[in-house]
């Protein structure tokens, strides 16, 4: 009785989530046969795994980042995030924070700084002593909050995930650096959450938008490829990456742009100011990370201010929206139009404030002002660059 | 005859010593003119001395052109502060070795280069840098001298032994307190920048930053420079430097102060950079023995033309910047257990 219940639940469940996705399709005016026989399909299959899944008490297996399968008895109502990207990216794929109980410190002060944290202004009752800023975990806090799943990093070895095995918690890792993976814990987190549309949503909105967006970067002829130096420091010392396994260099090349620093070994590594003048950028793209940096400390540096960059007034600093739009996130189908537009006005024209609102509606269910726009888009410190105007408020 | 054989036995070695001179001043000039012409922006050496004369004949000239700013703005206060950190660490080391009279200790002993990092590093995390930080690195290095001296003195007494534990008991003590400043740092911002900034790197020298460095250095090479003949007798045996009427505990004082002044301000220019007044002092032991007059100008020879041509490796070998610390460490270990070696056994053989 209860198992049919739950059948029929689950049943009616799935069908509206197909529903969704082919009235989705279907708004975008191209329904295609092929389409169509997938969602049948789709849902052919769903109808099976429901009936399979049910028998089972439906546990839900995940396979995480390190190689590790992670078992839930259901749908995790309690994650605490160690990873700093990840709490936004479950209050995201969320839509609210009550499923988050526990963050980095590093995390928490960049939500209640930043536009997350007048969206959600209860985030800042969310404990981050579950762990210190370099993710090594406090056992005793994290258990203290009784999590159903906890998120580490797979990268940084094991003494960061025993203990917190050893304490009998279940630990679901995730790697950070290119656009498959973030792709993948987008996905884990989901089916983690019980929420898989969310995910097919969000993942599907970067799928769209990467693949327009290279589409069209393909027609960019060789010589308007711009040389886009991305500087992950600048502060004081000055650092770039070179183009293994790193997401800026990734985010450039889409857009129709090169990496300048692609013969650097390595991630954040420092270089000279000499060097910069060696390579002598196009586009100089500065960090969210640092609060202090602005693009004066381009225009105002002997060097840096000779660059054609600096020159042809092409150096932006990385806008700051929920998240960083210089990491992957939630976010980075913005990230990408912003880039796009920036390097090749004549070949992109994303209306990038619209593109905002919307996503900030189904990301957070907010409504975004246009000076909370500008804010992002530091419209104030750098509203006069090159291209720039085409995002100012009409 | 023998009055004659005498004076030239004697003179012989000052000849030959002046040789070592010039033939290390050459190195040290050699050096720095092959730093300010490699780089990884190319400019042509015929374009460097046209520069370097323009600049020379006119000091006040504000360089327009990238090529000209790279040399003047870049490369030549890199070069400069590289070759005055090289020679005030060296210097440093050596002074220390004679004071201690162990051919093994350097400014970490002491605790000063742990206490100028500790300052260093916790102005980076509060988000300073420049000035603030020079002078937070330069005041806990002082304050861990001082330390080392208030643990050390014992019933109005310094014993050397007592000055090398104290200062191993406070070198540990800013350790621990350079990785807490680690462990509360962001990971996103401050912390990479403290790592960085402790692996030692001269690729944030300008002009400015060499201004602030040069008082420092300078005023702590000429006080251990003017110290040279005191620091002859400070190595000799407590009770006879005393019966020389030497009071060592308060010259030993001098010697620390200058010390820590150039070690506080070399650590917040660049981070720390080990090893060179390990290796360096040793090297010019070598070339003109263990007489202090002529062991300290030749240690800041040695040590500018060194750590300039080390500096220059690290800023040229790849595009990404070596940690300076990293390189000297390199080369500094090896070379100084071939040296440690020899050392025991000439020692043994005597």
């Amino acid at each position: 009785m209860t198992l049919n219940l739950c059948r029929n639940l689950k049943f009616k469940l799935d069908m509206q989530f197909i529903f969704e996705r082919w009235a989705r399709a279907h708004s975008r005016k191209e329904v295609s046969l092929s389409k169509l026989r997938k969602s049948v399909i789709g849902l052919a299959m769903v109808v099976g795994a429901c009936a399979t899944s049910m028998v089972m008490a439906e546990p839900i297996t995940l396979v995480d980042q390190g190689g590790r399968t992670v078992t839930l008895q259901k749908p995790a109502n309690r994650i605490a995030s160690i990873p700093i990207p990840m709490a936004s990216t479950i209050i995201a794929i969320d839509g609210s924070t009550s499923k988050l109980v526990g963050m980095n410190p590093t995390a928490k002060s960049a939500i209640v700084e930043g536009v997350l944290g007048t969206i959600f202004p209860e985030a800042k009752d969310i404990p981050s002593d579950i762990t210190a800023p370099n993710f090594i975990p406090n056992i005793e806090e994290l258990a203290a909050t009784n999590p159903d799943l906890v998120i580490q990093w797979a990268d940084y070895g094991s003494d960061l995930v025993d203990p917190i095995t050893n304490a009998g918690l279940n630990v679901a890792l995730i790697s950070y650096g290119t656009e498959e993976k973030t792709r993948y814990y987008h996905e884990m987190v989901g089916k983690a959450l019980g929420k898989p549309e969310r995910v097919v949503e969000i993942n599907g909105w970067r799928d769209a938008v990467a693949k327009e967006i290279s589409e069209k970067a393909k027609a960019v002829p060789a010589e308007k490829r711009l040389n886009v130096l991305y500087l992950g420091r600048a502060l004081t010392s000055l650092s770039a990456s070179g183009n293994t396994g790193n997401y800026n260099a990734w985010q450039i090349e889409l857009v129709g742009g090169i990496n300048a620093s692609d013969d650097v070994e390595g991630n954040g590594t420092t270089i000279s100011p000499e060097q910069v003048a060696a390579w002598d950028p196009d586009v100089i793209l500065l960090n969210s990370f640092e609060a202090e940096l602005g693009v004066n400390r381009v225009y105002e540096d002997p060097i840096l201010s000779l660059t054609k960059a600096a020159q042809n007034k092409k150096v932006y600093k990385m806008p700051l929206g929920g998240y960083r739009w210089d990491p992957p996130s939630q976010e980075s189908p913005l990230s990408w139009m912003w880039l796009a537009n920036l390097l090749h006005p004549d070949v992109f024209q994303y209306d990038l404030r619209a593109e905002m609102k919307r996503a900030f509606k189904s990301l957070y269910g907010y409504d975004l002002s246009d000076s909370e726009i500008d804010g992002i888009l530091w419209m104030d410190m750098q509203g006069d660059a090159t291209n720039y105007a085409q995002f100012k408020a009409k | 005859m023998s009055a004659l054989a005498a004076r030239s036995a004697r003179s012989w070695p000052g000849v030959l010593r002046l040789g070592v001179f010039g033939i290390l001043v050459f190195a040290l000039l050699a050096s720095m003119l092959f730093a300010i012409g490699a780089g990884r922006f190319s400019v042509s050496a015929p374009r460097i001395v046209e520069i370097l004369l323009t600049w020379l004949q006119n000091p006040g000239y504000a360089p327009e052109q990238m090529d000209e700013r790279v040399v003047l703005l870049v490369r030549m206060p890199r070069v400069l502060l590289a070759a005055l950190s090289g020679a005030a660490l060296a210097v440093g080391g050596a002074a220390l070795q004679g004071v201690f009279r162990n051919p093994l200790v350097s400014p970490q002993v002491l605790g000063i280069s742990q206490g100028a990092a500790f300052g260093g590093a916790l102005a980076i995390l509060v988000g300073y840098s420049g000035v603030v930080l020079l002078g937070m690195a330069f005041f806990f290095g002082l304050a861990a001298l001082v330390l080392v001296g208030a643990l050390a003195r014992i019933d109005g007494r310094t014993e050397v032994i007592t000055v090398i534990l104290s200062g191993m008991v406070i070198g540990a003590l800013f350790a621990a307190l350079v990785s807490i400043v680690q462990f509360v740092a962001d990971p996103n911002t401050s912390l990479p920048a403290i790592v960085y900034w402790l692996m030692g790197s001269y690729s944030t020298a300008t002009w400015a930053r060499l201004g602030l460095a040069v008082p420092g250095l300078v005023l702590g090479l000429v006080m251990v420079f003017l110290f040279r003949y005191r620091l002859n007798l400070l190595a000799l045996e407590e009770t006879e430097a005393r019966s020389l009427g030497v009071n060592p505990d308060r010259e030993r004082w001098y010697v620390f102060i200058a010390i820590s002044m150039m070690t506080g301000t070399s650590v917040a220019v660049a981070g720390i950079v080990g090893w060179i007044g390990l290796v360096v002092p040793h090297a010019a032991r070598i070339l003109v023995g263990e007489d202090h007059r002529a062991l300290i100008p030749a240690s800041a020879l040695i040590g500018a033309a060194y750590l300039t041509f080390v500096d220059t490796l690290a800023r040229t070998l790849t595009a990404a910047e070596i940690p300076l610390g990293v390189l000297t460490a390199l080369i500094g270990a090896p070379v100084f257990g071939v040296l440690l070696r020899r050392h025991f056994k000439e020692a043994n053989r005597a």
